[in-house]
């Protein structure tokens, strides 16, 4: 596998923000890439660099072949780009929208209206919608502007938090969209606040204060960064410091209204027992799988530990 | 530079917005119409009468046979005889313009064809009206001498020199006649100029540019599309008022119409490029409107609309080369009143030429393609 997006220590500075601090990655013809972070981590600057919005302070990134501070012209051609914020014209029909866009990027009129309508109907939408895109619902909307991200049959597309704002069953919709569209060699990089949408990601890069501190698949990031057995806590009265001090135990996280709690050594039952010695009330124990969300927390504690 | 498929999608789509936003297209299309109109008739700087009050000191035949010639003129509206208490209060107040003192002696003096002085104050805080009334009060004054002379039979002898002066193309000095061009292109100026700014500034806000800026799309194709529709509308401004100040105000298309055109559509480019500039230098619509009336008010002032360029002081005046208004005004003017032709206009339609392109070019060098 070729990578189609390479990434070779990346730096952006705001001033004296450094938004970017030497990010480095790769990204395969066909993957989709999911980005995870907390707001402000730096996400959006990078995949504005990546789409020749902005010019990067330091490193280098291709794509599709294309340096984006030498060629961003080539960049153009070669990315869609959906952005945070909805962006498309609120006062136009999906068609009008389509066919502006598909102008834009210099498809003849008859072979982009009919591009148009075919993408429509690949994400469910249809040609002769009456409705302007501001009259429309959130999950129409987005997948109205997903059209337009791909109607010059882009290589890589950006989506930067795509699904934000969106029910969940739209969220689906639109995640079932774009698997469709890694299958058919269309890589997808798409960044994301929802973990259990990046378990659709085949990579995941996690992203603390500018920088990249880890990046495998979701069942990679798990293996790594949430080693032993990992146990839900649930009940009144639990004393997080106690349990921390517990032989055979590793972590303590609050998870939802319980805790999540992580050793090499433990036993369902031997935790339990200790959670009521120290004073927990309705107390149940049961074993989990981890989730990124547990890795995310994991990853976050360690980097804001040092 | 300009690609054409682009360009035409770009065009269709102001199209579509404009003519989707009522408000929008009140603001185009009827809104010069009701200027002009308002303006047209406001914008009269004629002065047809002035409100004046009398003290009769002399209380003679002579005196108050002087006063009587004075009103009789129309010009003087009389507001009664006062005492200088009174008159000095109804100048100060505005309610009279002019009060005219005839002192003690006045009579006698006539009587005995002697030099006779009548006190005149006149409001100067409007030169205008205050030149053209001590014009008149003198001229009132010179005939009463001219016809005592005659009544004594002195004038035949008297050797005089006048000049016959022959007014071309506003015969009758109509201030609507000189003020309505002007007028127009002050609406053409301010209207194309914010909506232009305001579109490309409301496109930053909403983030449409953000999507614009990751497309292929080149600043120029971008500047000259959204450039096309509002230069058609202001055309279409420019007939509606050519006709009105035609149908209302008497205006006359004495040259080409081709001429007036072909110069509307110049000066259009050159404002709506003004306005792309303005937005490359602003983030929202609100700093883009300041800015434009930043832009607007000196334009305006400075283009020869109410106040000859040639009395400006001279340091200024190389500023107003660089204002688009000054070249459409002279030729408005020159085409609609003098009945002038291309040729006779070239110069001011070559400086605008220059101007529009510049402005045009400068805006799409501006605009920058990345967010930062």
């Amino acid at each position: 596998m070729s990578a189609i997006i390479e990434v070779v220590g990346l730096e952006k500075r705001f001033g004296t923000f450094q938004a970017v601090r030497g990010v480095s990655f790769q990204v395969d013809r066909g993957e989709i890439f999911g980005y995870l972070g907390a707001n402000g981590a730096g996400k959006s600057t990078t995949i504005r660099i990546l789409c020749g919005l902005m010019t990067p302070s330091g490193g280098t990134a291709s794509v599709a072949g294309h340096d984006v501070a030498s060629d961003p012209e080539g960049v153009r051609f070669s990315v869609g780009y959906m952005s945070q914020r909805f962006s498309l014209y609120p006062d136009l029909t999906a068609m009008e929208n389509l066919d502006f866009f598909g102008g834009a990027y210099r498809l003849a009129r008859r072979a982009r209206l009919r591009r148009a309508e075919a993408l429509l109907g690949d994400v469910g939408l249809s040609a002769d919608d009456p409705r302007t895109a501001g009259a429309m619902p959130g999950g129409v909307r987005q997948r109205l502007a997903l059209a337009a991200a791909l109607l010059h049959g882009p290589q890589v597309v950006f989506l930067d938090e795509p699904t934000a704002g969106v029910d969940p069953e739209a969220r689906r919709t639109f995640w079932r969209i774009i698997r469709k569209l890694s299958d058919s060699g269309t890589t997808v990089f798409v960044t994301t606040h929802y973990m259990d949408e990046a378990e659709y990601c085949h990579r995941v890069g996690l992203m603390v204060d500018g920088a990249l501190v880890a990046l495998d698949t979701p069942s990679g990031l798990k293996r790594a960064h949430v080693p032993g057995r990992l146990f839900a806590v649930r009940g009144t009265g639990l004393d997080v410091a106690r349990l921390r001090e517990l032989a055979g135990v590793t972590h303590v996280e609050p998870f939802g209204a319980g805790l999540h709690v992580r050793g090499d050594l433990l036993t369902a039952e031997v935790l339990s027992e200790a959670v009521r010695a120290h004073g927990g009330q309705g107390v149940l124990v049961e074993e989990s799988a981890p989730t990124l969300e547990d890795v995310f927390l994991a990853v976050a504690a360690r980097s804001s530990a040092g | 530079m300009i690609d054409l498929v682009s360009l035409a999608a770009i065009v269709r789509k102001e199209f579509i917005q404009a003519l989707r936003d009522r408000r929008m297209l009140a603001m185009l299309l009827g809104i010069p119409v009701l200027q002009i109109i308002i303006f047209g008739f406001a914008a009269n700087l004629e002065f047809n009468r002035a409100d004046t009050v009398f003290v009769d000191e002399d209380r003679s035949e002579e005196s108050r046979d002087f006063l009587r010639g004075l009103t009789a003129e129309k010009t003087f509206l009389a507001h009664g005889v006062v005492t200088v208490a009174e008159m000095e209060r109804e100048l100060r107040n505005g309610t009279s313009q002019v009060g005219v003192v005839v002192p003690r002696g006045f009579g006698r003096r006539v009587e005995g064809v002697e030099a006779a002085t009548v006190q005149a104050f006149v409001d100067g805080s409007d030169p205008t009206r205050a030149v053209a009334a001590t014009a008149a009060l003198e001229q009132y004054a010179s005939r009463r001498t001219l016809e005592a002379l005659r009544g004594l039979g002195g004038v035949a002898g008297v050797a005089r020199v006048t000049f016959e002066p022959r007014l071309l193309y506003n015969p009758s000095l109509k201030s609507r006649l000189f003020m309505v061009p002007g007028t127009a292109a002050s609406i053409l100026v301010i209207l194309t100029t914010i909506v232009t700014a305001m579109g490309l500034a409301r496109e930053r806000e909403v983030g449409t540019m953000e999507q614009l800026l990751v497309t292929p799309i080149r600043p120029l194709t971008l500047m000259v599309g959204k450039t096309i529709p509002y230069a058609v509308f202001g055309l279409v401004d420019v007939t509606l008022i050519l006709v009105v100040g035609n149908l209302v105000f008497d205006v006359p298309m004495r040259g080409g119409v081709a001429v007036v055109y072909l110069g509307a559509l110049v000066y259009l480019v050159s404002t709506l490029g003004v306005g792309l500039l303005i937005a490359t230098v602003v983030e929202t619509q609100q700093q883009a409107l300041m800015v434009g009336f930043f832009f607007l008010l000196p334009a305006i002032l400075l283009s020869g609309f109410m106040t000859p360029i040639e009395a400006m002081p001279r340091w200024i005046v190389p500023l107003t080369y660089l204002n688009p208004v000054r070249y459409f005004v002279a030729i408005l003017r020159a085409v609609l009143l003098r009945g002038a032709g291309l040729r006779d206009v070239a110069e001011p339609m070559g400086s605008l030429a220059a101007l529009s392109l510049g402005v045009l070019l400068l805006s799409a060098a501006r605009f920058r393609r990345t967010l930062g």
